[in-house]
């Protein structure tokens, strides 16, 4: 059942393009960016290391519930509200930025908050049906849509436009140490193994993770490929220009036979894709964790019907979503986004911490 | 017994009611003529009865087949199935006995899912003849056959057959109490139980599988699933499926390894183009024509440029007249359909695109829409996949191509989400090492 754990580290390290990762490491080249690459494998190994080895002791319970056995309500369940405002919000981060994109590159004249409504609706129905759905939903995401993401990664690398001497030039300045903002901006690639938290529920108790070390080698290629093949096409000065940087990228090839010519439309409809399962499975983690605060809530992973609690919470979610694209716009969405994912470092360091403490603690007794 | 009989049934020219004596007794018997055989009741009752070679209560003592009725509630119900009704009138005993003899067609070939290897026989209508295959097929002591009905009026007997060895105990339960808290009159198709079985009173996709060939329920059976066959249909019902399927055909089996496995690509190919192309064609059209590189996009262009009036009415007329089409095809006799298939396909089609009324590479899409909705192996999967490129149709007229994905997506996750008797539908499998264990086994009941 390694592949369900699989998957969602896949969907969040293919997510990060959206979350303004290789625009923030291009933006800081010169100070810190290229040792961030170096940096942040090590990091999210160590921390995945951890979360998983203390979510193996706790088959078929999910993080609140563990909490639970240990602290008391009151701090568990502020906890859970907090953690699920941080998974809210990047959701709303991804789907938002989304929602501009299909305005900038597909419909033009189409209405950004239309659109929004149109995916945040889709987005919450997806993310109402129970978590085994969801699994189930994340693995038929990436398995239809990797291929041509490894597709269009292969042309960009193969791609004679590809200059390696401005990538060798960025490359020299690995001896730059990395900055919070690069390490936070790089460790995101590593964090998909935090869906964990509440995916443990589905694990059957005899699961064993297998070949973890896997996971930090194809975070870390994915990590060069987001970081240096813009830079490679647009030149060490030039990458920097662009919020939407990959999206320009891969504009910048075409493919010579079959129906469609230009890459940008394959890469916009794979990460629509992504993006709504990524949003939906946010969403469904940040709804499971404020259903975790009420006492009447049991855990469920198959419910048969969708309780009302998930219809309520995610259209407080999803009106929350909205109103979030009316007042702020790209400018702001970009800087809020730094700031989250600087804060949401420090979040996954210090809940890995806590609950791999607590898995220590509960051996030394017995 | 016998007034009492004419009493509880209403007046009825072939109710038959008849008394019999010979030297040593008497007796009356009772029986619906149409619904017996009377070569039977020749042979089995009047005919000892008068010769009296072996005295006849000693008949009716030894013969299992004579079954004693206590209850005389079960009169009528044993008269309606066929069975004759035998009173002794010096001991007042009272017995049935079966001479039923319904009319049903006598092992019919495969029509609906034919194949051109494999066994052609499909099932029966009659339950007997139809166990008489799958236990031919399946010898094995293992399977159990449980007998129910439904329907108050119609009284439809079902056979609920699994192999004990292999069978889900949660499924088992879960169709034991669908079929037993179902309330209907009448029963008389296998669809008509499908739907009564999910209980849902709208649903999309079917969650049974229904099948006229014995060699699938033979393999179900040794899968574990539960084969339902209900009597006055030739088909049977298979439970828990997956979509998956659905989309296999019995012949995959058994022709050569590559050949199948490319087959089974290009249905699911074909199954994706019939429920997108008729949204991709008005997206393309309407929102993002420079999404085709450009000879193609004005090749499009241009054989659009005579028709006056937006994209998705193009597709809504065509999309009418195929949809009537084949509509009109199954339903008229088998001698005018060929000719209504010429007509609308060859000579409208043509027509029409002369006409400047639709664009030919919309025929094009029409037909492809079309064809490759009859790829899908299982009728019924094909019929629901029919609806479903309507809503994708309304989204890309108002959102384009995003729309299209986003319906998509949306398709995938009800699919994910449906359960086939709390088996997942929608879910690909891979190995699962039973060491271990399932996803989501944790807290299965």
């Amino acid at each position: 059942m390694n592949r369900y754990f699989f998957y969602n580290f896949m969907l969040v390290s293919l997510m990060n393009l959206m979350l303004f990762v290789p625009h923030i490491l291009v933006k800081n080249r010169y100070s810190g960016g290229v040792s961030a690459l170096i940096a942040a494998p090590v990091i999210g190994a160590i921390l995945m290391y951890m979360f998983t080895s203390a979510m193996a002791r706790y088959p078929g319970l999910g993080y609140p519930e563990i909490l639970k056995k240990y602290c008391p309500r009151w701090l568990v369940s502020l906890t859970s509200v907090y953690f699920a405002i941080m998974w809210w919000f990047s959701s709303t981060i991804v789907v938002v930025a989304y929602a501009v994109l299909i305005n900038r590159f597909f419909n033009p004249d189409a209405n950004t908050t239309v659109i929004l409504i149109m995916m945040v609706l889709a987005a919450a129905y997806a993310a109402s049906r129970s978590t085994l759905t969801i699994a189930f939903i994340i693995e038929i995401g990436i398995i239809v849509n990797a291929p041509i993401i490894l597709f269009i990664m292969f042309k960009m690398v193969r791609s004679p436009q590809l200059n390696f001497d401005s990538i060798r030039v960025i490359a020299n300045y690995v001896t730059v140490m990395p900055t919070v903002i690069t390490l936070a901006a790089a460790t995101l690639i590593f964090t998909g193994y935090i869906h964990l938290a509440l995916f443990n529920r589905l694990f059957p108790p005899n699961f064993r993770f297998k070949h973890l070390y896997v996971y930090p080698i194809l975070g870390f290629i994915i990590l060069l490929i987001t970081f240096f093949v813009p830079i490679g096409f647009h030149g060490t000065e030039g990458v920097d220009r662009y919020i939407y940087l990959w999206a320009v990228t891969s504009d910048s090839l075409i493919m010579q036979y079959g129906f469609i010519e230009r890459v940008i439309f394959l890469f916009l409809i794979v990460f629509l894709n992504l993006t709504l399962v990524y949003t939906m499975s946010g969403w469904h983690l940040g709804m499971e964790y404020i259903k975790s605060c009420f006492k009447a809530c049991k855990p469920e992973i198959d419910s048969p019907k969708a309780p009302k609690a998930n219809y309520i919470i995610l259209a407080v979610f999803a009106t929350a979503t909205v109103l979030y694209l009316i007042f702020t716009n790209e400018k702001i969405n970009y800087l809020i986004t730094s700031y989250w994912l600087v804060l949401r470092m420090f979040t996954e360091i210090v809940g890995v911490l806590w609950v791999f403490i607590l898995s220590r603690r509960r051996l030394k007794p017995e | 017994m016998n007034e009492r009989i004419r009493l509880l049934f209403a007046e009825a020219a072939d109710l038959k009611t008849y008394t019999l004596s010979n030297s040593t007794m008497s007796i009356e018997i009772a029986y619906i003529a149409p619904l017996c055989d009377e070569k039977m009741i020749s042979d089995f009752i009047t005919v000892p009865f008068t010769k009296e070679e072996i005295p006849y209560r000693k008949q009716l003592d030894t013969i299992p087949e004579y079954l004693k009725i206590e209850d005389p509630a079960r009169w009528q119900d044993l008269m309606l199935r066929g069975n004759v009704l035998i009173k002794d009138i010096d001991s007042g005993e009272i017995f049935s006995f079966f001479t039923g003899d319904v009319i049903c067609n006598e092992s019919p070939q495969t029509q609906v899912e034919s194949a051109i290897q494999g066994p052609q026989i499909a099932l029966s209508e009659d339950l007997n003849k139809s166990m008489n295959l799958i236990r031919t097929m399946y010898p094995a002591p293992e399977v159990a056959v449980e007998e129910y009905s439904v329907g108050y009026i119609s009284k439809t007997p079902l056979l609920v057959v699994f192999d004990q060895r292999h069978v889900d105990p949660s499924v088992l339960d879960n169709v034991r109490s669908k079929l037993s808290s179902i309330s209907i009159d009448m029963v008389h198709a296998a669809g008509e139980l499908e739907k009564l079985l999910i209980g849902k009173r709208r649903h999309l996709f079917p969650t049974v599988l229904i099948t006229e060939r014995p060699d699938r329920i033979a393999k179900s059976l040794s899968k574990g699933k539960v084969v339902v066959l209900i009597k006055g249909s030739m088909f049977a019902l298979i439970m828990p499926v997956s979509f998956f399927d659905f989309m296999h055909a019995i012949e995959d089996n058994y022709e050569a390894y590559w050949m199948t496995r490319t087959l089974i690509v290009i249905r699911y190919l074909s199954i994706i183009l019939t429920i997108t192309l008729p949204a991709l064609y008005i997206a393309i059209v309407s929102y993002n024509p420079e999404l085709f590189r450009v000879q193609l996009a004005f090749s499009i262009a241009a054989s659009r440029s005579a028709v006056p009036y937006p994209s998705y009415i193009e597709v809504f007329v065509m999309l009418f007249m195929i949809e009537a089409l084949i509509e009109a095809s199954i339903r008229l006799p088998r001698y005018i359909g060929s000719t209504a298939t010429t007509v609308g396909g060859l000579i409208l089609g043509q027509a029409a695109q002369q006409a400047g009324l639709v664009s030919s590479i919309m025929i094009i899409v029409t037909s492809v829409v079309a064809i490759s909705n009859f790829v899908i192996p299982i009728n019924s999967l094909s019929f629901s996949v029919r609806f479903l490129k309507y809503p994708l149709i309304a989204a890309s007229i108002f959102f384009g191509i995003s729309g299209v994905a986003v319906g998509l997506f949306l398709y995938v996750s009800y699919l994910c989400n449906l359960r086939s008797f709390g088996k997942p539908y929608f879910r690909l499998h891979g190995k699962v090492n039973p060491a271990e264990g399932d996803v989501g086994q944790v807290r299965a009941k």
